[in-house]
């Protein structure tokens, strides 16, 4: 299988065309960021059958998974995917809504491996819980540890930090 | 008092180990031998161990001498560097995002400066552009030296002979950069809108004068170790990392193209003054460990091609926007940005959300290893344990930037 780098690709204002087209009942607040970056936000229900569709697009086809990152917006939580189409070389920044009073969305982990670590890290910084993941076990901090420290109204205390 | 030989009780790892060894014995996969009572031991390799080249652990499960799984566990080198983010303004982080990929310092910093710049919509000047470009192709330089040496050293034939002369040239790079930048290691040294100090006198010389004598060297490291035939036998068809596999786990850097996928952020999302250079994306075609020593290599060649075009080319002019000389406050508007920068070790990314404050506030680093890191199990099961300590001396760890 060779995997080709496409050098000659479509221009991004013309395949966020394409994914409103698409996908328009899904992806919301289409928007192009220069040079090659695509921002979209879906709903947290229709996200695995989103990114499944997203992955097997003949034409753009974002097949790897780049990072996930959790926001803390206050109000709610925000799960970020940003993903790499090897056919067009450009990306897709996908932004997920996570309501604070039950910070869970569902697992990508079956549609893009890579997924695993980075939710893992999601969920032991943010506390965002990612229904359907294999393992989903902290990853930088302690076993113990108590908490999620990037959300914005965590405090630091010394009972977080048992044994250490 | 407590017993201080007391066996630790497991962790969750160890119990993950163990779960997934009586699970394969349940479905009847499990290699017991009737008789037999233990059949396969779980090992901690690491944290403390000198192939893993840093506090990683792989909670290891062993057949005789076959790897069944490897649990990797992350995190013993975590500094909280996202949320050390949240308390300090944009200049005062620069400093912390050299400690996290420690060895090629120069390249993070980038990454950070390039998003923040991008924010904040300042354009670098073209002298500070040139340096940038020398700089981060000296750090991937030392970088790649460190990452061949201390791998070859993990292969018992050379012992540590190819240690002595990459550190030994290696040393040659962080000695120019000191001059530079005033520091060994952590340079501190990228400046939004441009870099900290100008080029001192004499400094291109001493700059040129190395890289003609560096493909000399590099032929130096090569008569030492190609043709060596125990390094072959161990290095070829081992460890093969499939194209399949970098798109599954986002497999960058020379890890990706050893298995032939000509991705390099320096030419696919092209940015500083890359475009103008002439270098190749080297790329070679069966993904295992030898390829991916054959990559450096020639990574170091490109590396000090870019080099000397760059000091050919080296505009006059201003090393940084003149209205930022001292930009101790800046606060870029509301929005978020990520740029990908070609580490040596592959995508390191940096995410910034700024709200219009002069602390970001929300900063995630993507970083390289991380994402190579998640490869391991599967990259390491089924093969031999010695084996397994030279793929990952291959895949080029550094815990820095894995656990941030």
């Amino acid at each position: 299988m060779a995997l080709e780098i496409s050098t000659n690709p479509m221009a991004i204002g013309a395949i966020a065309a394409r994914l409103t087209e698409e996908f328009g009942a899904d992806l919301h607040d289409v928007h192009v960021q220069q040079p090659d970056t695509v921002v979209a936000s879906c709903d947290r229900a229709r996200l695995r059958d989103l990114a499944q569709r997203l992955k097997g697009d003949p034409e753009v086809g974002y097949e790897t998974l780049n990072w996930v990152a959790g926001i803390d917006r206050i109000t709610a939580f925000e799960s970020v995917y940003h993903v790499y189409s090897w056919k067009t070389n450009t990306y897709l920044e996908l932004h997920v809504e996570v309501p604070r009073a039950t910070p869970e969305v569902d697992s990508v982990v079956a549609v893009w491996p890579a997924a695993d670590w980075h939710e893992r890290e999601s969920w032991d910084m943010m506390g965002i819980t990612y229904l359907g993941h294999p393992d989903l076990r902290r990853i930088l901090l302690k076993d113990d540890f108590v908490g999620h420290p990037l959300r914005k109204d965590y405090v630091d205390l010394v009972e977080n930090h048992p044994n250490a | 008092m407590p017993d201080q030989f007391a066996a630790a009780a497991p962790d969750e790892a160890v119990k993950l180990a163990l779960r997934r060894i009586d699970e394969a014995n349940a479905r009847g996969e499990g290699s017991n031998v009737e008789g037999l009572e233990f059949n396969e031991i779980v090992v901690n390799m690491g944290p403390q161990h000198p192939s893993t080249h840093g506090v990683l652990r792989l909670v290891v499960t062993l057949d005789g001498e076959l790897v069944k799984d490897v649990i990797p566990v992350i995190g013993y080198l975590h500094r909280c560097k996202e949320k050390l983010a949240e308390k300090r303004t944009y200049f005062q982080y620069i400093p912390i995002v050299d400690r996290t990929e420690y060895v090629a310092s120069m390249n993070c910093e980038w990454g950070y400066v390039m998003t923040v710049e991008k924010l904040a919509g300042i354009r670098p000047t073209r002298r500070a552009e040139f340096i940038r470009v020398i700089t981060g192709e000296l750090s991937r330089i030392a970088s790649h030296l460190v990452a061949v040496g201390t791998f070859t050293a993990d292969l018992a034939p050379l012992g540590t002979a190819m240690v002595f002369y990459m550190f030994r040239d290696r040393e040659v790079i962080l000695d120019l950069l000191e001059e530079l930048s005033g520091a060994r290691m952590m340079f501190n040294y990228f400046r939004f809108g441009g870099v900290r100090y100008d080029l001192p006198d004499g400094w291109v010389e001493k700059c040129r004068a190395f890289m003609k004598k560096m493909p000399k060297l590099i032929a130096e490291y090569e008569a030492l170790v190609d043709d060596n035939a125990i390094f072959l036998q161990r290095c070829m068809g081992k460890g093969v990392i499939t194209q399949q596999d970098v798109i599954d786990y986002g497999i960058t850097g020379p890890n990706a193209r050893a298995s032939g996928v000509a991705h390099d952020l320096r030419r696919t999302r092209p940015y500083s003054v890359y475009p103008e250079l002439d270098f190749e994306v080297c790329t070679e075609s069966h993904g295992d460990i030898f390829d991916r020593y054959r990559v450096r290599m020639n990574e170091l060649r490109e590396s000090v091609k870019i080099i000397e075009q760059c000091l050919d080319m080296l505009p006059k002019g201003p090393v940084q926007v003149g209205s930022l000389r001292a930009p101790y406050v800046i606060t870029p508007p509301p929005g978020s940005c990520y740029v990908g920068q070609e580490n040596p070790r592959g995508e390191y990314g940096t995410y910034i959300e700024s709200d219009g404050s002069r602390y970001p506030y929300r900063l995630k680093f993507r970083d390289p290893c991380f994402c190579n890191l998640q490869l391991f199990p599967k990259l390491l099961s089924g093969n031999k344990i010695a084996d397994a300590v030279a793929i990952s001396g291959s895949i080029d760890l550094v815990l820095g930037g894995i656990d941030r």
